[in-house]
């Protein structure tokens, strides 16, 4: 069966079609890089012993590393495979954040508290 | 191929994630003996670190899986015409193709 | 506030093993919902009424593109006082007590079993267990707000806010373990315990099967009052480029103005 397709009229007028399963397909993608990419930097902040603000900005820091990479591996032409960049970049920032805390606490309990 | 690579990527990155950690412990530790104060790790801990969770995030990406095209016309275009008009909704069992099945049994004919 | 010197020997016998304890407890669960899972059983009579209620929509939605004797024929089916499906089917009410129905109990059952009762029981064996140590600090300032929440088991005033204590740790960790289950054990698992107590709480109403009786009364409605408006009156004149379509109208459904 043929996904289901989703139209949307962009800025200028025209009609673009979005196959429903490949977004899909790519929403999961994003979704399992996102929680890694919380953990791991989460795991890295409390290795760096960071604190305070610090830490919170290293996640920032890392979610935009992870934007960058994730554009850089879709080259060029990245409307091909995402409707917008910038939700790239937002959706799923606070859902990361907890399990960025936690790794945050537990490498920094684990390296610096002891 | 590609795969076992990239796996091996993420591999190193996590084992050097570790040593960093492993590092940066022990620094705490020495630090704690000597009776110094801690004021920031050394800087190779922290290159280390950064370096490592990058490289892991690159692995765990590929390892991910590929984007698809999101434009339904890319995924159209390798479909072909017989699986576009397959509707099931309108399939119809009830014809007389069943006469050809070797378990038919014929009504009986009652216009004789 | 003076710096605090934990004992090593916590980090390796209370704080590793709590989170190591409550993720594989996690992973375990989900297998053993797997194995407990009962298929539910549709019934033909659900299906066919499930059915039957998506047909009487499609009608309602799109009878414009049909003739007149058509939709007027394919309501008759469904409404007509005699004879119409809408009227002839009797169905029971749905009995709104689930202890009278046994499948629904087990289910219940199952449910408390692999969600509440480890929750209860290896919360309650690692407060037992690891009762009473600090284990860590959380890396940024807290306000006293927090202590209750993060120092559960150890009531000392003069401690810092950002001190964690073991029970208090575990629980973190059951919250915040939840988006690493989805990485490990993809998605939709059934470590997932937050979500069922989601469920628990207010999911319990919706997720009782309607009452067809009252649902094929609100079709019959809505069907009765449906009127037909005939969309393809000018089709001819459309098709032979009269009028020109616009993009809209050429690729979007359900839209014929």
């Amino acid at each position: 069966m043929a996904g289901r397709v989703k139209t949307k009229l962009d800025k200028s007028g025209e009609m673009l079609a979005y196959g429903e399963a490949a977004v899909r397909n790519n929403a999961a993608i994003l979704e399992y890089c996102r929680t890694s990419m919380a953990a791991l930097s989460g795991a890295t902040a409390g290795l760096l012993g960071l604190t305070g603000f610090y830490g919170f900005g290293f996640y920032v820091f890392a979610v935009i590393g992870l934007w960058c990479l994730i554009l850089f591996k879709a080259g060029a032409h990245w409307e091909k495979y995402f409707i917008s960049r910038r939700a790239l970049l937002t959706s799923g920032f606070f859902g990361g954040l907890f399990t960025y805390v936690l790794f945050w606490t537990f490498l920094y309990g684990m390296v610096h508290v002891y | 191929m590609a795969k076992a690579i990239h796996k091996l990527i993420l591999l190193s990155g996590l084992l050097s994630l570790f040593h960093a950690a492993y590092s940066a412990a022990q620094h705490r530790s020495y630090l704690r003996i000597t009776e110094q104060e801690f004021v920031s790790l050394p800087i190779d801990i922290l290159t280390q670190g950064i370096v490592s969770l990058f490289i892991t995030l690159y692995g765990v990406m590929n390892i991910a899986g590929d984007f698809k095209e999101i434009r339904a016309t890319v995924d159209l275009e390798n479909k072909s015409w017989e699986t576009l008009r397959n509707i099931p909704s309108f399939y119809v069992f009830n014809h007389r193709g069943k006469a050809l099945s070797p378990n038919y049994i014929p009504p009986s004919d009652e216009m004789d | 506030m003076a710096e605090l010197l934990l004992d090593s020997q916590i980090r390796v016998w209370v704080f590793l093993p709590i989170v190591v304890i409550t993720f594989l407890v996690g992973v375990v669960r989900h297998y053993v919902s797997i194995l407990l899972a009962s298929q539910k059983k549709v019934e033909l009579q659900q299906v066919q009424d499930s059915q039957v209620m998506i047909r009487s929509h499609k009608l309602r939605e799109n009878g414009k593109y049909i003739p007149k004797q058509s939709f007027l024929m394919r309501r008759h089916f469904f409404n007509n006082e005699e004879t119409g499906y809408f009227k002839t089917q009797k169905r029971a009410a749905v009995s709104q007590n689930p202890m009278t129905d046994p499948s629904m109990m087990t289910d219940m059952l199952k449910g408390n079993v692999t969600n509440v009762l480890p929750m209860i029981m290896i919360g309650g064996w690692i407060n037992w267990m690891f009762s009473g140590f600090v284990t860590t600090k959380v890396p940024f300032p807290l306000t006293l707000r927090f202590k209750p929440m993060l120092q559960r088991g150890i009531e000392l005033v003069s401690l810092d806010a950002a001190w964690v204590s073991s029970a208090s740790w575990y629980f973190l960790n059951v919250f915040g373990l939840r988006s690493i289950y989805t990485l490990v054990l993809g998605e939709n698992n059934a470590a997932d315990q937050t979500r069922h107590m989601q469920d628990q709480m207010s999911g319990a109403a919706m997720a009782m099967p309607p009452d067809p009786k009252a649902a094929f009364k609100a079709e019959w409605e809505a069907l009765e009052i449906c009127d037909h408006h005939w969309a393809l009156t000018n089709i001819e004149n459309d098709l032979m480029g009269l009028s020109a379509p616009t993009a809209d109208s050429m690729y979007h459904q359900n839209k014929m103005d």
